[in-house]
């Protein structure tokens, strides 16, 4: 086990790499000087003398493998630069914010978690009966439903007409209901239905038919026995989920108001805020591998063939 | 017994996802009733007010929560710190209803006869939110400030070289006096201080840089108490405020950015009004007409918008060509269909909300501009670029009808739509045909917008490229920066503004309206040329 964990581990270092790369490389190709752009925000027009003293500060007239090793050795430390359109360090920028991400995306979790797998026991349990048409037709809804239009759905309904929970804002769990609702809305989606045909698939082997066979309730027979088994595949994609809300959430926060990492990456977009993005590229890109081994690790613990590399017992 | 709770949780899940599709059909108000008029000029619809009048008492020193776009208080590293709407930070020279500079901090001014010295008798009595006195010194503090370099900020970069053009030296006379040196003659400076050109504030929130320590402190009737980034700020009452007092004794001002989200805010109670640029679209505000539970006012923007063409290339390098596509610009429509009347259709580069700004009138000529355009086109039809800011949603539509328009004088718009950064990039190549584009007054001295678009070297011209060049413009500018009396100076910017409706830099399509909304539970929320009378907000009794 602590060979997986190490082989994991280091399979990791060219993966954060190449992260690494690619949020460098997309300051480099962006269009624009970016010492340019990092003087004319807020409407600026600097002169042409400004600009070459700003190129020199920044490092521009450089090769660009010497600012990559630059930026990544002071990313190593913590310095991921300073933000051209707040002046600040993008570092504290993404620290103030990320506990709002992380917040949405806990919630958004437990209602992934508790909707899909609940509802996948539930399509299973009652196969081809109408319960199980009715979650079919709702898991189609959810995955077709763009999530800004949803979110304005749901703002509409329960914030504007029914004025249960508040529009916006970073508050208390009513704040984080639709916003998390939104946001786990086509993960709790896939879970469910992941559910539902891996528990299909564990109905019809023979430990299954035995148990049922000596007279085991229907929900003992799914809760007990089929969903050990069958949650396995689902628990992995949870963790593809989880990173995905970690680095997705951006436009959701932008119409929820919440000030996360996600409507931090829009802003910065809009203000063409290159050291902000290439921060948020490294720090999602880091949270999602490390999410994804986390996962490994836990469907390892769940599972023995993971642990011992396929082989059958 | 499992088996129907368990199809009473689906039924009530069921139950759940219809609701949320009969949202979509859910009534909005009664918006189909007949609309009150919504007249130019802080015109408030008063019917809302008065079928809506308060029964209950209220507590007058509750919160009052607003909601804006973007943060009004950015922060420290922001050259203001805050917006000027939030009544915080007061100027030197602020401006009436008409853009024409009034007394803030400074009372009364003289000029020098040679017009290159001005002084300044500063308002006595006046403390900062930090119990710090305000003075000369006070003030030259503020200049040494702007002297460390240009700060940048969310409003308009704090640059003292566009706010005190050839400044020389600044100086204390006496407690309550300082006077300003300037190279040149300088008679319209007034408008260059005005509101963001003379922020003050307590010397003792710098440090070194010139960066604010923490909360800046100002002379306003707000101060604020807490400033959360990104979410809220909030302002209370400034109980030693030399003038009236703010009426709200604390104000929370929310962030949020979604324009559908601060629109379902207001609906639902949750925030009282919106305030700053883009406060509501007009799609929206539309919908608050005839709803007795909110008013909307409007007032002169200081945005314009405008299409620039490539001047550098075939066809629009032809002054007909340009002339061509206003001809054929159908604004009323525009204005009336797209925007729902709140804009006014221009033909001048110049901005309306200037006092130096001359009406001309807006000629439309279809038959005319085909003939133009077939002077220069002769029997052939030409293709060009249409970029826009695709962002905005609204902007599309726009190009389409303005692309109907032209294709009627022969030109073929190939509509694209853009990061707004990579237009500008594109621009500044000359590779492109037509861009929207907008562009606000920073003050209300207009030679900014004169040099930067018609002047031969002017950055706009250049970036966009314009390919404008008059020598008549280069030389009335020279004029009115030499010009002693402020006639003088109008006489000269009458006659740019002129040339600008003749010979067309860019092409102007309209003036936006300054459009605000809000519950009618407050009073005094009237709309200014920039933001609200904040002090003024009340609850309504």
């Amino acid at each position: 086990m602590r060979r997986y964990l190490l082989q994991k581990i280091l399979s990791l270092i060219p993966v954060l790499l190449g992260i690494s790369l690619v949020a460098f490389v997309l300051g480099v190709i962006s269009p624009g000087n970016p010492a340019e752009i990092a003087l004319s925000q807020g409407g600026y027009e600097p002169t042409p003398e400004q600009v070459a003293q700003m190129e020199r500060e920044m490092g521009l007239d450089r090769p660009y493998p010497v600012q990559y090793l630059h930026w990544m050795g002071k990313a190593v430390t913590g310095d991921l630069g300073m933000s051209y359109s707040s002046q600040r360090p993008v570092a504290s920028e993404l620290a103030r914010r990320l506990p709002v991400t992380l917040k949405l995306a806990a919630y958004a979790m437990v209602l992934t978690c508790a909707g899909g797998i609940m509802l996948g026991c539930a399509a299973a349990f009652f196969h081809d009966r109408w319960p199980d048409k009715c979650i079919q037709a709702l898991i189609n809804t959810q995955l077709s439903l763009p999530s800004f239009w949803l979110a304005l759905l749901l703002i509409l309904l329960f914030a504007e007409n029914l004025g249960w929970l508040p529009t916006s804002g970073n508050g208390g769990p009513k704040h984080m209901i639709l916003p998390a609702l939104v946001l786990s809305s086509a993960s709790t989606a896939t879970a469910a239905r992941l559910t539902r045909s891996s528990l299909l698939a564990e109905f019809g082997k023979q430990y299954c038919t035995a148990a049922s066979a000596r007279g085991i309730s229907r929900w003992r027979l799914v809760i007990c026995n089929a969903l050990p088994n069958a949650i396995v595949p689902t628990v992995a994609l949870l963790g593809n989920s989880l990173g995905g809300m970690l680095g997705g959430s951006a436009i959701i926060e932008s119409i929820f108001a919440l000030p996360g990492i996600g409507s931090y990456a829009l802003d910065s977009i809009t203000n063409r805020d290159y050291p902000a993005l290439q921060g948020y590229v490294l720090l999602t890109g880091v949270i999602y591998v490390t999410v994804t081994m986390l996962v490994d690790t836990v469907s390892m613990l769940l599972d023995p063939k993971v642990r011992l590399g396929g082989q059958k017992i | 017994m499992k088996t129907r709770t368990f199809t009473r949780l689906m039924a009530m899940l069921l139950t759940a996802v219809m609701c949320m599709g009969l949202a979509a059909c859910a009534n909005n108000g009664p918006t189909e009733t007949t609309a009150p008029t919504v007249t130019e000029q802080q015109t408030t619809i008063t019917e809302a007010t008065e079928s809506n009048t308060q029964t209950s008492t209220v507590d007058p020193d509750a919160e009052i929560v607003l909601g804006a776009q973007r943060n009004l208080a950015p922060g420290e590293m922001d050259g203001y710190y805050c917006s000027k709407i939030l009544y915080v930070w007061e100027p030197l020279i602020t401006q009436d209803e008409n853009a024409t500079p009034i007394p803030a901090l400074a009372e009364t001014w003289e000029m020098s006869d040679d017009g290159k010295q001005w002084t300044f008798h500063l308002r006595q009595g006046v403390k900062f939110h930090d119990g710090a006195d305000f003075n000369a010194d006070a003030v030259i503090a503020n200049f040494d400030r702007m002297k460390l370099g240009v700060k940048k900020s969310s409003f308009y970069p704090l640059d003292i070289n566009a706010h005190y053009p050839n400044l020389e030296t600044y100086e204390k006379v006496d407690e309550f006096t300082v006077r300003l040196t300037f190279s040149q003659p300088a008679p319209t400076q007034l408008y260059n201080m005005v509101n963001f050109g003379s922020a003050m504030y307590s010397p003792k929130g710098f440090d070194a840089e010139g960066n604010f320590t923490g909360i800046c402190a100002g002379t306003g009737p707000f101060k604020i108490t807490e400033n959360k980034l990104d979410e809220y700020v909030l302002l209370e009452r400034f109980d030693d405020y030399w003038g009236e007092s703010a009426k709200a004794k604390t104000i929370r001002i929310k962030v949020i950015p979604d324009a559908d989200t601060r629109f379902s805010a207001l609906k639902s109670g949750e925030i009282l009004g919106v305030i700053d640029l883009g406060a509501i679209p007009p799609a929206l505000a539309v919908e608050l007409e005839g709803n007795p539970d909110f008013a909307i006012t409007t007032t002169k923007s200081t945005m314009i918008r405008f299409l620039t063409l490539n001047g550098t290339k075939f066809p629009f390098n032809d002054v007909r060509m340009r002339q061509a596509v206003s001809l054929a610009m159908q604004r009323e429509v525009l204005t009336n269909d797209l925007y729902y009347g709140f804009c006014i259709p221009t033909t001048n580069i110049l901005n309306y909300s200037t006092p130096f700004y001359k009406d001309f009138p807006v000629e439309e000529n279809l038959e005319k501009a085909k003939e133009l355009a077939h002077e220069v086109l002769g029997d052939q039809r030409v293709s060009v670029t249409y970029l826009y800011n695709g962002s905005d949603a609204t902007l599309k539509n726009e190009a389409e009808l303005i692309a109907s328009w032209l294709t009627e004088i022969g030109i073929d718009c190939e509509i694209t739509p853009m990061e707004y950064s990579a237009q500008k990039e594109l621009m500044k190549a000359g590779d492109y045909g037509i861009a929207r584009m907008q562009q606000g007054l920073s003050n209300s001295e207009p030679s900014t917008i004169f040099r930067r678009f018609m002047v031969t070297s002017g950055d706009h011209n250049q970036n966009y490229s314009l390919g404008y060049q008059s020598d008549e413009v280069d030389e009335l500018m020279a004029k009115a920066a030499a010009a002693l009396d402020v006639d003088e100076r109008l006489e000269c910017y009458n006659r740019l503004q002129e040339i600008s409706t003749q010979e067309f830099p860019v092409v102007p399509l309209f003036n936006d309206k300054s459009l605000v909304a809000y519950s009618t539970k407050l009073t005094g929320y009237d709309a200014k040329l920039y933001g609200i009378e904040l002090p003024q907000v009340a609850w309504a009794q």
